[in-house]
């Protein structure tokens, strides 16, 4: 078998059950008493092991069968789990991770750890020794049915069942009346001997679902455990394949393609004036659009996809620099491209790992302050518009604003008579590279890198970073993301004889302003709209566009970037298109007012305008 | 509760405990029988709510008896009592009808709640 071809598949599917490993594991943290983790964590192991030892990654499969002996044991008995397995358990994930890591790079050093071996063995051997009547199972694994349709259920027998086979036969009575039963393993004959231990599991084809199976063949007596888990391959609803992200990738630029031919065509068919023609240019415009929708959602995925490893390294970094800190995530089904949720995995590790280090305080220093001696930090994913947000906020010690602003005047960052900074110029600030108020950089952050290297990343994707801090009461930061990349929604707009795109994430509205609405108020110019009073930019002035005079009435379209609302003024609004976002290394001394750059139907080029830099220009 | 019960073991010993057990809990035990073929026929007679059935009794044993009366009323509820080592027979018992099974010696806890699943 040329194992090479299937590396990456283990690769991607080890992650997935270590993922849930280390996740299990946390849970099981919580709530020690908890029966639940452990079947999970016993089913990743258990596959891994599998997927390990038929692709010949020796080091993994045996440090996996050594896990896989403790959880058994463990699974069967009735204590809560002891902190020290706990650790174990812990030391196992890393270990796996690593092992995993080295076998599919074919590295040399991919050798097994001796001594946690050892010490999983130890504490499986400790184990048997507790005494006849909580005695484990010998460790044996659930055995997985074979081959057939429906959901897998896999069935326990207690311990003390009498005659198991016998009972064995009568759960599948109860199974058969539900459905057909396959793939029983072990199969009919092995359940009769007396080597059968109680556990068989079956694929149950038919209507009923897990809850219903579960009940009725609990109802077959001394069962001790029925799990009924939805079969990918089989399961009607959930038919999956695993495409190459590239390939994806690949698909979303050919439609972007397809996005700017549409509309050259629809600008033709307009001048041509031909009704075959047009019902053509609608027709292609129908598909185009279901097609590009269906390669966007394709490539959505849930933000707990990379949210799921944050407890486990949010826990070890507390451990590591002694805060107690109680970790909650929010909003993990909210969905972002692939794309922008791989890049923003980084970004997120800065903050988080800043908010630990430096927004919660030691567990005495809070108590001094009267807070919980556990620090909390949530990380949160929120729908907003068109656009996603992702918060990390703690109820730490905040920015020490008075020691930023000393530290930036030393470094001539901030001109000595500034005395006081908003959020905004806090940001600007902290941005800086090599600025950092920690007092001694740590290992985990306090490099001064962190924040100006994750707002790089987030502007990269079309995003937004933004800081909210209050000294004693903590900091959130706020990262605002297109829930796309690639092709957005626009407003195109006209200044002079430049066209630019403004994407609709972050505009509210665009209005005819009326006699009166226009006003200088405290020297600038002002929107009131409604009666809120919104400061006016004018893009042309911004831009500094000479063509011609300007029309005597402007447009103005309002952007909105959560509490933030500004206006800016155009020469003409153009209408909304879809636009293709082309990747925009802007040059040095570019205003910061652009984000990316588009072609327009006509083929002529067209920057696009960022939302946050404008609002920021105008404030 | 007040359900009937129809009682057949070849030993009075049996018969007794199983009878205490059941009355105790609030069944009724409306009558006895020492072999397969007596079970058949006062089954018949009966028509108790619940069967508890010997495997091994003389003449017939309590297999076949299962399987006349469960070709006689499919619905009979029929609770196999078996010793330790006849797993053969008790799977041989279940695939002729019977819905459960309870293992000698008898744990009176064991036995009302296989009675309560047969007639639940």
């Amino acid at each position: 078998m040329d194992v090479r071809r299937y590396a990456d598949l283990f690769l991607a599917e080890s992650r997935e059950h270590l993922t849930a490993f280390n996740h299990l594991l946390l849970e099981w943290e919580r709530d020690p008493a908890s029966r639940e983790p452990v079947g999970g964590i016993f089913r990743a192991v258990h596959s891994l092991k599998g997927m390990a030892a038929t692709l010949g990654y020796t080091v993994v499969a045996d440090l996996a069968h050594r896990a896989e002996n403790l959880l058994d044991v463990l699974r069967g008995g009735a204590q809560p789990i002891a902190p020290p397995q706990l650790e174990l358990l812990f030391r196992v994930a890393d270990a796996l991770e690593s092992a995993v890591g080295a076998a599919v790079a074919d590295r040399a050093d991919a050798t097994s750890d001796a001594a946690l071996a050892a010490a999983l063995d130890d504490e499986v051997a400790r184990l048997a020794q507790g005494g006849a009547r909580n005695a484990p199972r010998p460790p044996a694994a659930m055995p997985l049915p074979g081959a057939g349709k429906g959901p897998v259920v896999r069935v326990a027998l207690r311990r003390d069942a009498a005659l198991p086979g016998a009972r064995a036969l009568l759960v599948l009575r109860r199974a058969e009346a539900l459905g057909t039963v396959q793939g029983l393993n072990p199969p009919l004959a092995e359940i009769g001997s007396d080597a059968f231990d109680g556990r068989f599991s079956f694929r149950l084809d038919g209507a009923a679902g897990p809850a219903a199976i579960e009940a009725a063949l609990k109802g077959a007596g001394e069962v001790e455990s029925v799990e009924v888990a939805p079969d990918g391959a089989d399961a009607p609803r959930a038919r999956h394949i695993r495409v190459d992200l590239r390939r994806l990738d690949g698909l979303m630029n050919l439609i972007g393609e397809l996005v700017v031919a549409r509309g050259r065509l629809a600008s033709m068919g307009r001048r041509l004036a031909e009704p075959d023609l047009d019902d053509l240019v609608r027709h292609v415009s129908r598909l185009s659009e279901s097609l590009q929708r269906e390669i966007v959602a394709a490539r959505m995925v849930p933000v707990w996809q990379v949210f799921d490893r944050f407890p486990r390294m949010v826990r070890d970094l507390a451990r590591q620099t002694g805060r107690q800190v109680e970790f909650a995530v929010e909003g993990k089904e909210i969905e972002l491209d692939r794309a922008i949720l791989d890049e923003i995995a980084q970004p997120l590790v800065h903050l988080l790992r800043n908010a630990v280090d430096h927004g919660i305080e030691p567990p005495e220093e809070r108590a001094a302050r009267g807070k919980p001696p556990a620090g909390q930090v949530t990380l949160a994913a929120v729908r907003e518009r068109s656009s996603v947000a992702i918060r990390v906020s703690d109820d730490g010690r905040g920015i020490d604003r008075g020691k930023l602003l000393r530290r930036s005047r030393e470094l001539g960052l901030v001109a000595a008579g500034v005395g006081e900074m908003d959020d905004e110029e806090l940001f600007r600030l902290l941005g800086q590279s090599g600025l950092s108020t920690a007092e001694q950089v740590s290992d985990v952050s306090g490099r001064g890198v962190g924040i100006n290297a994750a707002t790089t990343a987030v502007r990269t994707l079309g995003g937004t970073l933004e800081v909210h801090s209050e000294e004693g009461r903590g900091t959130t930061f706020t990262i605002r993301l297109p829930s796309t990349l690639a092709i957005v929604r626009a407003l195109l707009a006209r200044v002079g004889a430049e066209i630019y795109a403004l994407p609709l994430t972050h505009v509210a509205e665009a209005v005819d302003p009326r006699h009166g609405e226009l006003q200088r108020q405290d020297g600038r110019e002002t929107l009131v709209l409604r009666g809120q009073p919104l400061p006016l930019l004018r893009l042309r002035e911004a831009l500094d566009v000479a063509d011609g005079p300007p029309p005597a009435r402007q447009p103005v379209i309002v952007l909105e970037m959560g509490e933030r609302r500004s206006a800016v003024a155009v020469d003409a609004l153009l209408g909304l298109h879809d636009i293709v976002v082309k990747p925009f290394d802007a040059p040095a001394g570019t205003r910061p007012v652009f984000s990316g750059a588009t072609i327009l139907d006509d083929g002529a080029p067209a920057l696009i305008l960022d939302a946050a830099g404008l609002i920021r220009a105008g404030a | 509760m007040g359900q009937r019960v129809l009682v057949c073991d070849d030993a009075i010993f049996m018969r007794t405990m199983i009878g205490d057990i059941l009355t105790s809990a609030g069944y009724e035990v409306i009558g006895e029988a020492e072999t397969g073929v007596q079970a058949i026929e006062r089954y018949r007679d009966l028509k108790p709510d619940l069967v508890t059935m010997d495997i091994v009794m003389p003449d017939m044993g309590g297999i076949d008896a299962v399987r006349q009366i469960v070709q006689e009323d499919p619905n009979a509820k029929i609770l196999m009592c078996s010793a330790m080592g006849q797993q053969a027979l008790v799977v041989e018992a279940i695939q002729a009808g019977a819905k459960d099974f309870v293992v000698k010696p008898f744990q009176p806890s064991r036995v009302l709640e296989a009675v309560q699943r047969v007639l639940g």
